[in-house]
């Protein structure tokens, strides 16, 4: 797929964005890349984020994955200051699980050719 | 569950489709009837064709070039075939296809027609063979994509070239625009960083530009033209309201609380991409849709201005964006710059050039619901000032002119405005 080093570093970027604008100070972030699909996986620790940005993080990158719309708009995630291109995140990722795993907020997507 | 979703019917993707093709397939049966009624189908005849070899060029009025009757159907056609084209390759209605589909219907009235939008579907569809994509991946940029549309027919029926050799060209025209229309629309966006919501307005503004210096430079005159209608049509007007009727109505269905829930659009600045139909459900979506094409039409019919094909363009799209985007907060107070600028420029109001300028103004809405109403006021002023200077650039071939003009407003403006911004 065309610039899909570049889609993965934007999709990080933007999340990374969107955390420490709620206050993240301490995030781990892993990738792995394999032949067909993309695993980023974020562990925010000693979670800051109250239960509704929580939800609706897991909401907007839950939304379904739109080619058409990432196709068109993937140069917007992770350019802007206000971290709000959740949802085309969302657009961009087949999957998404958002949960507290003890003290640490745990993100992993799921990115697939 | 969002919040805003918890009273939403879901009613599936197929019925979704279902109440858009009740535009086109209303527009269709209205134009035929109102077209055997009033004047025969040999006038019906003569209308389409004098639609299909018009050149098009910015302002082309196809209810001046063909009347009512082949107008509608002319709408009512490219809208089925865009339906179709959906239902084809299964696309999910979201923001992004609802404010296209009715951008293509609205622009239906004044440009796009079936024979010069079908070259750039095919570009898109070779670019796709080429990339080894589905034609559904970049189906919604396509169909804005069709903004240039009129350098088809301009250079099929401006008479300079010989007929079939214009046809060789125009198809190779529009079949180029189609295959780089994707990559060229995508990096654009950081030019205004998404704050113009006719972002290929702005992207085909720019290759505008370009093809009508190539055409220029063979020694083709490519003017704007002014060739509108310029008296209200009632069974237009009556088309409208029902149309936003139905808007509404479906909206209150899809969901109960559609009209409590309606001041929750107003917390989205509608900066690209925003969208509605995710964000706040489709019946609040529907709502939003409605009422903004209440307003459009209102203010049309208050100023004295005339609901012609280009007002038409304008209205469609400001409803179609308020599925994407728009809403009333956003929207009023780039209108109300644009407003404010003609009168002190001495514009009429009632003018097609200034109608359509406010109505297309709200491509900067995301401005508005960034920054707060007084800098989209100031866009408003600076995009009233552009809109009417950059036309003659692309020589009128893009019909998107005030995205063009919107995406250098929003360019310019918006560093501006963050430099002034203290952390």
């Amino acid at each position: 797929m065309q610039h899909e080093a570049k889609k993965i570093t934007l999709i990080v970027n933007e999340l990374l964005t969107v955390l420490l604008l709620d206050g993240s100070s301490e995030i781990d972030i892993k990738i792995l890349k394999q032949n067909q699909r993309t695993e980023i996986i974020m562990v925010q620790h000693q979670c800051c984020h109250d239960d509704r940005f929580i939800e609706r993080l897991r909401y907007n990158l839950n939304t379904q994955r739109q080619k058409e719309v990432e196709g068109y708009y993937w140069q917007l995630v992770g350019e802007n200051d206000n971290g709000d291109e959740l949802y085309l995140v969302g657009t961009m990722v087949d999957q998404a699980i958002v949960e507290r795993r003890g003290e640490d907020l745990f993100i992993q997507l799921i990115r697939k050719m | 569950m969002n919040d805003n979703l918890r009273n939403e019917k879901d009613i599936g993707r197929a019925n979704m489709l279902k109440i858009l093709s009740v535009v086109p397939i209303l527009f269709l049966v209205i134009g035929i009837g109102y077209g055997i009624y009033s004047s025969g189908v040999g006038e019906i005849i003569k209308g389409l064709s004098n639609i299909i070899l018009s050149p098009t060029i910015l302002i082309t009025d196809f209810i001046k070039v063909g009347g009512i009757s082949a107008a509608l159907i002319n709408v009512g056609l490219v809208g089925l075939i865009n339906l179709s084209i959906m239902q084809r390759y299964r696309l999910k209605i979201n923001g992004a296809l609802i404010a296209a589909f009715f951008t293509v219907i609205g622009f239906s009235f004044f440009g796009k027609n079936l024979y010069n939008i079908i070259p750039i579907y095919l570009g898109g569809y070779f670019y796709t063979l080429y990339q080894k994509n589905s034609f559904k991946d970049i189906f919604v940029v396509v169909m804005f994509g069709t903004g240039l549309a009129p350098i088809i027919s301009e250079i099929s029926f401006s008479g300079v070239l010989q007929p079939i050799a214009a046809f060789a060209i125009s198809m190779i025209a529009g079949i180029f625009i189609g295959f780089v229309i994707v990559p060229l629309s995508s990096h654009m966006l950081k030019f205004h960083d998404g704050y113009n919501l006719y972002n290929i307005g702005f992207t085909a503004g720019i290759i505008g530009t370009v093809l009508t210096s190539v055409l220029r430079s063979f020694g083709v005159t490519v003017q704007p033209v002014y060739i509108v209608s310029d008296s209200n049509h009632l069974v237009i007007i009556l088309l409208l309201l029902f149309v936003f009727a139905v808007l509404m109505i479906t909206g209150i269905f899809l969901n109960h609380r559609a009209i409590l829930d309606y001041p929750k659009v107003f917390a989205y600045k509608g900066r690209l991409i925003t969208d509605f139909t995710h964000l706040i459900g489709y019946g609040t979506t529907f709502v939003n849709m409605s009422v903004l094409g209440f307003l459009s039409l209102f203010y049309v019919l208050i100023i004295g201005g005339t609901v012609n094909g280009p007002a038409l363009a304008g209205i469609f799209t400001v409803v179609g964006f308020g599925a994407f985007g728009k809403h009333l907060k956003n929207c009023l107070p780039v209108m109300v710059g644009v407003i404010m600028t003609a009168l002190f420029f001495g514009f009429e109001l009632s003018a097609t050039n200034i109608v359509i300028a406010v109505l297309f103004s709200t491509t900067l809405a995301p401005i508005a619901g960034t920054y707060g109403p007084f800098i989209g006021f100031i866009a408003g002023i600076l995009h009233m000032i552009l809109v009417t200077n950059v036309g003659v650039i692309h020589g009128g071939i893009n019909l998107y002119n005030n995205g063009f003009s919107g995406g250098l407003v929003a360019g310019v403006l918006i560093p501006v405005v963050d430099a002034f911004k203290r952390e």
